[in-house]
C-alpha cells in the first residue's frame, strides 16, 4: 500500500517537472514585442523628407555598357561533370546558352519601358527611401476597391507580380471586389535603400512597412506574400492586427516547437494529419529533411557570410545570374533537376527571368539583399519570439504543391488561429510570377471570404 | 574497357516507410546494433582503374606513366584580363555601421588588399618565385597531376621522402617556405626529406588557361582521391612514404593511410579531427565530467558545446554551399578576382585566429604578407579552378560516399562526416590553438600508435603561417617514426 503511494508520488512529480520544463516552455506564448522606429538610414533624422515622389526606373548608359562588356568578356566556364545535370549547381552548358540571350537579345530599354507601365514612386521611411509601385484599378462601378499590399521575397523582386497585377486591378467576372495594389521593393533590394546599420531583420521589416502604409494613406489594409514577403506580413499581422483587413500567403509558415513535433507525430501514420494526393509533399520526413539539407546551402552562407558572396556576386553578372536562376529552376519544381536546361523556361519566359536578375544588377542591391538572411537568424532576433505568437487576423493559405516546405493544416492551424481560407494548388516556390492568374484568383476568393463572412461554411 | 565510376547521385529513395515507424522496428539485438554504431564499418574495395578523364583513355594508360616537367608561365592575356578586371570592379558594398567581420569579408579591408594588387604585386617576380622548385605533370588515371619534386642530396643524411598534401583554400604555394627547412640540413637532425607537394585534382592543376581541366566525371572525392595519388609512388619506385598536412590534404592522406598502410611509414597531420559516435559521446560527457574528454587548459575549446555548435554553425555555410552546389557559386568565383579572393582572405582571417574577427583589418598582416596571400589567390584565378576545387566538397558529403562506408555521418550533422577508420600506422598530430579540435581522449579512438601529440600557438593554415615550427615539428615526429620502425624491423 505504501510503495503504491510512493511510486504515485514519483510519477506525479516527475510528470510535474516533464511538464513544467518541457511542455509548457513548447505551448507557452509569448507576449508582443514593443519595437520602436529605428532609424535606419544615413541622414538626419529631425529633417526626414516625408513626401511622396514619383519615380520612372532609368538606368544610366554606363551600367549597360559596363554590363555588356562583362557579359561579352566573361571567361570560359567549367564544364559541367558528365551527366551531372543540375545536380551540382546550375548546369553551365545551359548557362552559357542564357548568356548568349542576355548579351544579344535582351533589351534593356524595352524591358525599362516594360517596368516602367505601372506607376511607382519612392517615399521615405524610417530613413530608408523606399521604392513602390502603386496601382489604382480604373473601372470601379459597383465594386467595393480594397488596398493590397504584396510584398516579394529573395531572390526575387517586384518583377514577379507584373503579370499578377492586371488580374488584381481589372474587375474580375463574378467577383464584387477590386484591388489597389501597393508593391514595394524590401529595403536593401531593388530600388529601394539598403540599412546603413545592422538589426533590420523580417520583424524590423514589418514595422518598417507598417509606418509605410501609414505614409502613404493607408490604415487598413491587406497583405499578401512569399518567401520573405510571406514571413514580413505574418510578422505586421502578429505586431499591428488592427492594421491588417486579413493575410493571405503562398508560403504560410510556422516556426514553433510544437509545429515540428506535431509533424513528427503525424510521421506515425501521416493519413491522420495529411490528404493522401498531399502526403508525399511532406513525408517521409527523412526525405524532406535530406532535400532541405540539399537545398539549403545557399541559406547557411547567407545567414552567416553575406558581404563575402557578396563580393562576387556583385562583381560578376554571369556569376549573379547562375546564383539566382538555380533557384528558378529548383524551387519551381525539384524534379527539374535531372533536366539539362533545368526545365528553366518551362514556366517563365527567359526575358522575364532576367528582368528580375538585371533588377539585382543595376542596384548592385545583392550584398544587401542577402543581409536579410542574417539580420533574421540571429540570437537577437530570435529572442523577440515573433513566430510563436499566434495571428488572429483573418488568414488565408494557399498552398503549392512543389513549394519547398508544405505545412500540415493541423500545424498552421496553431499560428494561424483565425485561417478562413486553405486551398491546395499546383506549383511552385514563385507563386506569382509561375502561376499569376492562379495566385490571383485565390487572392480574390480569400478576400471575399473576409469581406462576406458567412454564418456558416 | 575502362570502368566509369559508379554514379555519385542517389537516385531518389523509394516511398518507404516515415522515419519514426521505421524506427520502431523490433530488434531483434538492439545490445549488437548499438555496439555496430561504435565500429567502422568494413573497408571499402576501391577500384585501381577508374578513369577520370575526359574522353577515352590511351591503351596503355595502365601501364605508361608520363612525366613532364614543367614551368608556371601565365600567357600576358591572362595577366591583362586581370589587370582589366581588377580596374573596372564596381565599388565595394561599404560594411554595417560599426561593424569588422560578423557578417563577412568587410571590404574597407579587401579594397586595402585589391589596391595593393593592383599596383604593387608584380607576378612576373612571382611567377620566378613559384618557379624555384622543380614541378612535373604526371598522367594517373586521366588527370593530369602537378607536383612539385624537391629532392635532395647530402652526405650524411638519411633522405626520407614525404608527401605534402594541402587543402582548401590552398595549394602548394603554403610549403613554399617549409620546404627549404625540409631539404636542406639542420641543425641536430640526420633525416633530411625529399619533398613531393601535388596539386589535388581539380585544385589549381592546370598553368594554362582552357587546357581540359582533370577530372571530366563526377568524382574523385576525398576517398577515392587517395588513389589516384598513390600511384606516382609506385612508379617512381617510391615504394614509403610519409604525409604531412592538414585540411582536405589530412583527410585524404588519412584515407591513404588506411587504405594502404603498407606504403605509409607515417602520417603527419595538423588537422587530426575525430567525428565519430564514440568522440561525439566523449564530447557530451565531458560537458559534466571535463576530465574526462579534455585536459584543463583545453576546456575552453570545446566547452561550452553550444558556444562550440554555433561557432561551428556560424563558419561552416561555405562549406554547405560548396557541397550541394559547387558549380553554382563556381561560375561567380571563376568571374570575379576581387570575389574569390574576398571569399579566400575571409577563410585566412578566421581560419587563423577567429578572434580576428572582430577587427577591422582582420589581423592579416599579423601572420602573413597580402603577396603571399594573393600567390595562393592567383593560383586559383589563372588556373580558374574555383568550381573544380568546390566540387571536391560535393564529392566528399554525398550520399553515395557515405555509402561507399569510408565516411560516416556525424551524428546531428549530416554534411560533415570526417574519416571513422583508425589508422595504424605511426601517427602523430600537431594540434593548433585555433584550429579543429580533438580532445585527446578523442584521438585515442582513430589513432591508436600516436607517437606524438603537440600543441602550437597558431591556425588552420600552420605550415604557412609558422613553416619553421611546423618543419620542427615534422623532424621530430620523423624520428619517432624511424626510431619506431627500426624496433619493429620483424613485424615488417
Amino acid at each position: 500500500m505504501g510503495k503504491g503511494i510512493l511510486i504515485a508520488v514519483v510519477v506525479a512529480a516527475l510528470s510535474a517537472v516533464t511538464y513544467l520544463k518541457l511542455v509548457r516552455p513548447i505551448l507557452e506564448v509569448p507576449p508582443v514585442p514593443k519595437l520602436g522606429d529605428t532609424w535606419w538610414g544615413a541622414g538626419d533624422p529631425t529633417k526626414e523628407d516625408t513626401k511622396i515622389h514619383p519615380f520612372k526606373i532609368n538606368v544610366s548608359d554606363e551600367i549597360l555598357k559596363d554590363l555588356q562588356q562583362r557579359l561579352a568578356n566573361a571567361l570560359p566556364f567549367q564544364e559541367p561533370l558528365e551527366n551531372a545535370k543540375q545536380h551540382y549547381g546550375i548546369n553551365t552548358k545551359h548557362l552559357k546558352n542564357i548568356v548568349n540571350f542576355w548579351r544579344t537579345k535582351y533589351n534593356w530599354r524595352e524591358r525599362e519601358k516594360f517596368l516602367n507601365q505601372y506607376p511607382q514612386f519612392t517615399v521615405s521611411v524610417q530613413g530608408l527611401k523606399i521604392h513602390y509601385l502603386h496601382i489604382k484599378p480604373k473601372e470601379t462601378k459597383g465594386l467595393k476597391v480594397l488596398p493590397l499590399l504584396i510584398l516579394h521575397g529573395w531572390p526575387g523582386s517586384i518583377r514577379e507580380f507584373y503579370e499578377m497585377i492586371p488580374f488584381l486591378t481589372t474587375p474580375q467576372k463574378g467577383r464584387n471586389v477590386v484591388f489597389e495594389v501597393i508593391v514595394p521593393s524590401l529595403p536593401g533590394y531593388g530600388f529601394s535603400d539598403a540599412a546603413v546599420r545592422p538589426g533590420l531583420g523580417a520583424v524590423e521589416m514589418a514595422v518598417v512597412f507598417k509606418n509605410f502604409m501609414s505614409r502613404i494613406g493607408y490604415e487598413k489594409y491587406y497583405t499578401q506574400g512569399g518567401d520573405w514577403g510571406s514571413i514580413i506580413v505574418q510578422h505586421m499581422a502578429t505586431l499591428f492586427p488592427e492594421k491588417i483587413k486579413g493575410t493571405h500567403s503562398n508560403m504560410c509558415f510556422v516556426n514553433t516547437p510544437l509545429a515540428n513535433v506535431k509533424e513528427f507525430i503525424g510521421s506515425i501514420y501521416p493519413p491522420l494529419v495529411i490528404e493522401k494526393e498531399n502526403e508525399l509533399a511532406a513525408y517521409p520526413l527523412s526525405n524532406k529533411f535530406y532535400y532541405l539539407m540539399l537545398e539549403m546551402g545557399y541559406m547557411h552562407l547567407q545567414a552567416t557570410k553575406p558581404d563575402t558572396v557578396g563580393v562576387a556576386l556583385r562583381d560578376s553578372p554571369v556569376g549573379l545570374a547562375a546564383y539566382l536562376l538555380e533557384k528558378f529552376s529548383t524551387w519551381t519544381n525539384p524534379e527539374w533537376k535531372s533536366l539539362d536546361d533545368g526545365g528553366l523556361t518551362k514556366k517563365i519566359s527567359l526575358t522575364n527571368l532576367l528582368d528580375n536578375v538585371m533588377i539585382y544588377w543595376v542596384t548592385r542591391s545583392i550584398t544587401t539583399s542577402m543581409r536579410l538572411y542574417s539580420e533574421s537568424f540571429n540570437i537577437a532576433q530570435m529572442n523577440l519570439k515573433v513566430d510563436r505568437i499566434p495571428i488572429e487576423v483573418p488568414s488565408g493559405c494557399a498552398r503549392f504543391t512543389k513549394e519547398l516546405a508544405f505545412p500540415l493544416e493541423w500545424v498552421l492551424k496553431d499560428k494561424y488561429k483565425n485561417l478562413i481560407h486553405l486551398t491546395d494548388l499546383e506549383g511552385g516556390h514563385f507563386a506569382a510570377f509561375e502561376e499569376p492568374k492562379l495566385l490571383a484568383e485565390d487572392i480574390y476568393v480569400f478576400a471575399e471570404k473576409v469581406e462576406n463572412p458567412k454564418k456558416t461554411d | 574497357m575502362f570502368k566509369r565510376p559508379p554514379p555519385l547521385i542517389a537516385p531518389n529513395a523509394p516511398r518507404g516507410r516515415s522515419l519514426f515507424v521505421s524506427s520502431l522496428r523490433v530488434e531483434p539485438f538492439p545490445g549488437y546494433r548499438i555496439k555496430s554504431v561504435f565500429e567502422p564499418p568494413p573497408l571499402p574495395k576501391l577500384d585501381n582503374e577508374t578513369w577520370w578523364g575526359i574522353g577515352p583513355p590511351n591503351d596503355d594508360w595502365k601501364t605508361k606513366l608520363l612525366i613532364f616537367p614543367l614551368n608556371i608561365t601565365v600567357p600576358s592575356e591572362i595577366l591583362e584580363y586581370l589587370k582589366w578586371r581588377l580596374d573596372t570592379h564596381r565599388p565595394l558594398t561599404p560594411p554595417l555601421e560599426g561593424m569588422a567581420h560578423q557578417y563577412g569579408m568587410n571590404t574597407k579591408l579587401l579594397q586595402e588588399v585589391i589596391d595593393y594588387w593592383k599596383t604593387e604585386y608584380n607576378w612576373t617576380e612571382r611567377e620566378l618565385f613559384l618557379n624555384q622548385y622543380p614541378q612535373y605533370k604526371l598522367n594517373i588515371q586521366g588527370l593530369h597531376i602537378h607536383v612539385v619534386h624537391k629532392n635532395s642530396f647530402e652526405d650524411g643524411y638519411k633522405v626520407v621522402p614525404i608527401l605534402l598534401l594541402h587543402g582548401w583554400p590552398g595549394s602548394v604555394r603554403e610549403f613554399y617556405e617549409l620546404i627549404p627547412y625540409l631539404t636542406k640540413p639542420q641543425e641536430g637532425r640526420k633525416i633530411i626529406f625529399e619533398v613531393i607537394a601535388p596539386y589535388l585534382p581539380g585544385n589549381p592543376n592546370n598553368l594554362v588557361l582552357r587546357i581540359l581541366s582533370s577530372g571530366g566525371q563526377a568524382g574523385p572525392g576525398g576517398g577515392p582521391d587517395g588513389r589516384p595519388l598513390q600511384e606516382p609512388h609506385g612508379q617512381a619506385r617510391l615504394r614509403q612514404v610519409l604525409c604531412a598536412r592538414g585540411d582536405f590534404g589530412a583527410v585524404i592522406l588519412h584515407h591513404m593511410a588506411v587504405l594502404y598502410p603498407e606504403s605509409i611509414l607515417g602520417f603527419h597531420s595538423n588537422m587530426c579531427v575525430v567525428h565519430t559516435p564514440r568522440a561525439f559521446l566523449l564530447n557530451l560527457l565531458g560537458t559534466v565530467f571535463p576530465s574526462l574528454n579534455v585536459r584543463p587548459d583545453h576546456h575552453d575549446r570545446l566547452y561550452p558545446l553550444s558556444e562550440y555548435f554555433q561557432r561551428m554553425l556560424r563558419e561552416t555555410g561555405y562549406l554547405h554551399l560548396q557541397a550541394t552546389k559547387p558549380d553554382t557559386i563556381g561560375v561567380a568565383m571563376n568571374d570575379s578576382p576581387i570575389g574569390i579572393a574576398a571569399y579566400f582572405l575571409e577563410k585566412f582571417i578566421t581560419g587563423t585566429n577567429r578572434t580576428w574577427q572582430l577587427r577591422e583589418d582582420g589581423g592579416l598582416k599579423e601572420a602573413f604578407s597580402y603577396r603571399d596571400l594573393i600567390d595562393n589567390i592567383m593560383i586559383h584565378w589563372v588556373t580558374q579552378s574555383a568550381t573544380t576545387a568546390f566540387r571536391l566538397y560535393a564529392e566528399t558529403f554525398n550520399k553515395a560516399h557515405h555509402g561507399l562506408g569510408i565516411m560516416r555521418k556525424a551524428l546531428f550533422v549530416v554534411v560533415w562526416s570526417r574519416p571513422s577508420h583508425p589508422v595504424r600506422v605511426p601517427t602523430a598530430c600537431a594540434r593548433f590553438k585555433y584550429d579543429f579540435y580533438a580532445s585527446d581522449a578523442a584521438l585515442r579512438e582513430l589513432y591508436p600508435n600516436l607517437l606524438q601529440l603537440t600543441d602550437h600557438e597558431g591556425g588552420h593554415f600552420a605550415a604557412f603561417q609558422l613553416p619553421e615550427l611546423f618543419a620542427n615539428d615534422l623532424y621530430d615526429a620523423v624520428e619517432k617514426f624511424e626510431e619506431y620502425h627500426k624496433n619493429n624491423v620483424k613485424t615488417e
